[in-house]
């Protein structure tokens, strides 16, 4: 079956903590509905450790599902809502 | 400009770095909610600040957490109400004890078994509660497992004159300490009942078959000494001396005892096939009571008879006499040897539902608690050696078995006995 989840990458790489949380927090904000319906998934790019905690703590708080994974120099963040 | 024009420059500016100071430390406080630092001056001045929009980013976060936390908590109630249903609709009792042995919680089923209605169970001791004792029993698996941490599988416990398999395990704390147990117990009374009697069921089958047998064999050789004795006592020619013709006697006599057990064992085996019709009850209670009559005047007992109207039963009548013949025997032997002005023996029949059952009571010396379980089996007898063999009762159980009926019997020692026996009823008419 064909994956019709659109990513919506957002690379915040060179950022740090507490703009690290706001730019993924308005991002968020700006795609719930696509987000809810999990029509689309937020991919975030960053290369600030402390955001690794920040963000999933707050998407799952808002009931998403989260996984971090270390790329070479970066960490991806994955945030799906939970169908 | 003008001096007044200065003072209010500087009035709004140091409104608008009070307003900006305002809004910094608010945009701190909710980041410090969100679980992360402080906002940077360098990084973030005021301007950016404002046009970022941080206070209105984190509300809009907010609702999605609020929104996201209302999800969860209707689920759960949802959730906690499926698992309460099931809690209290599953066909076992599961109770929840604490440490000090105080009842947590429990389920419908637990409540409807062992606590009596409009009690209120919470915080209170479960051995008090479920058990009706001041302390948890030496065997109780609660206490077990609260002192060894570990589980207790099915293990087999009376409380309140039931008969519980229950199974323990222990509820630990983060450190692995042990705060409570979760007891869940299945009602095995009803299938202990069943299993003793089907033991009991084989047990008589396997003693009448034997019976039966050994009686057959023993009638026949018996019936030639009865015979052959009587003909030797009424031959006149035979000469016999008076010494000789009493120890004749007494051996008919006692040919005529062995004959009678033989009798009682060929009825225990039941082997012939009972002959069924409508009976009417009532008229087989007066008959064996005028059968008794005698021996009821001789030792002057009182006889209360309340018989209600219309009792028709399927039924063998000579096996059911046999039965009310047994009963009111037994009644009237309870008696012997006691000199006392109020000797009762009341006869009781009525209908309920589709059941019909006969009470025959004596306030005579009742039987001991302890031989209680017994009295239906075969063999069992209180009386002295060669005045009963102890088939009448267990007679009388099989007889009612086989009319698809109950007998059960009631005794308080020093108060009197009573026997109970339904039969199922088949039509209503003047009985």
């Amino acid at each position: 079956m064909e994956n019709t989840t659109e990513d919506i990458v957002l690379d915040i790489r060179g950022q740090i903590c507490p703009a690290c949380l706001l730019i993924t927090l308005s991002e968020l904000n700006s795609n719930r509905e696509r987000l809810t319906e999990a029509s689309a998934r937020l991919v975030i790019k960053t290369d600030h450790r402390d955001a690794t905690r920040t963000i999933p703590g707050a998407a799952l708080a808002m009931g998403y599902g989260v996984a971090v994974t270390q790329k070479e120099r970066y960490y991806e963040i994955t945030l799906e809502h939970k169908k | 400009m003008s001096e007044t024009g200065e003072f209010l420059e500087a009035d709004l500016r140091a409104s608008s770095e009070s307003l900006k100071k305002y809004i910094r430390d608010k945009v701190n406080h909710l980041l410090s909610v969100m679980g992360t630092k402080p906002l940077d001056e360098e990084e973030l001045d005021d301007n950016t600040l404002i046009e970022l929009d941080p206070i209105g980013i984190i509300a809009r976060s907010f609702e999605q957490i609020l929104e996201h936390q209302r999800e969860t908590n209707r689920r759960l109630t949802v959730a906690k109400d499926q698992l309460q249903a099931v809690f209290d609709t599953v066909g076992v009792c599961i109770s929840i004890i604490d440490e000090d042995m105080r009842i947590v919680n429990c389920n419908e089923k637990q409540k409807d078994l062992l606590v009596s209605a409009n009690t209120s169970v919470i915080g209170k001791h479960c051995y008090e509660i479920y058990c009706g004792k001041d302390s948890p029993s030496l065997d109780c698996p609660a206490v077990e497992t609260l002192a060894t941490g570990k589980p207790v599988f099915i293990r087999e416990v009376e409380k309140k004159d039931r008969h519980f398999q229950i199974v323990t395990s222990p509820l630990k704390d983060e450190n692995g300490k042990v705060t409570g147990v979760i007891e869940v117990s299945i009602d095995v009374t009803e299938k202990k009942k069943a299993e003793r009697l089907m033991r009991q069921a084989e047990k008589l089958t396997a003693i009448g078959l034997l019976a039966g047998g050994i009686a057959h064999e023993l009638n026949n050789p018996l019936g030639n000494i009865i015979g052959y004795a009587t003909l030797l006592l009424k031959d006149k020619q035979s000469g016999l001396r008076p010494d000789r013709r009493e120890k004749l006697e007494i051996i008919v006599e006692q040919a005529k005892k062995g004959s009678e057990i033989i009798k009682g064992l060929l009825d225990f085996s039941r082997q012939s096939v009972p002959s069924f019709s409508d009976v009417r009850l009532n008229e087989i209670i007066r008959k064996t009571i005028r059968t008794l009559q005698n021996r009821i005047s001789l030792q002057k007992i009182k006889i209360d008879i309340e018989l209600a109207e219309k009792l028709i039963v399927r039924a063998d009548p000579r096996q059911i006499e046999l039965v009310v013949l047994n009963l009111l025997l037994n009644s009237v032997q309870a008696f012997e040897g006691i000199k006392r002005k109020d000797k009762v023996i009341s006869i009781k029949t009525g209908r309920e539902n589709n059941l019909i059952q006969v009470r025959i009571a004596d306030n005579g010396p009742g039987i001991p608690e302890e031989i209680l379980p017994g009295i239906f089996d075969p063999f069992f007898t209180t009386k002295p050696i060669g005045k009963g063999v102890g088939l009448g009762l267990s007679i009388c159980s099989g007889i009612i078995r086989e009319h698809k009926g109950s007998i059960r019997v009631r005794s308080e020692s020093g108060k009197g006995t009573e026997f109970i026996f339904t039969l199922p009823a088949v039509a209503s008419k003047t009985g």
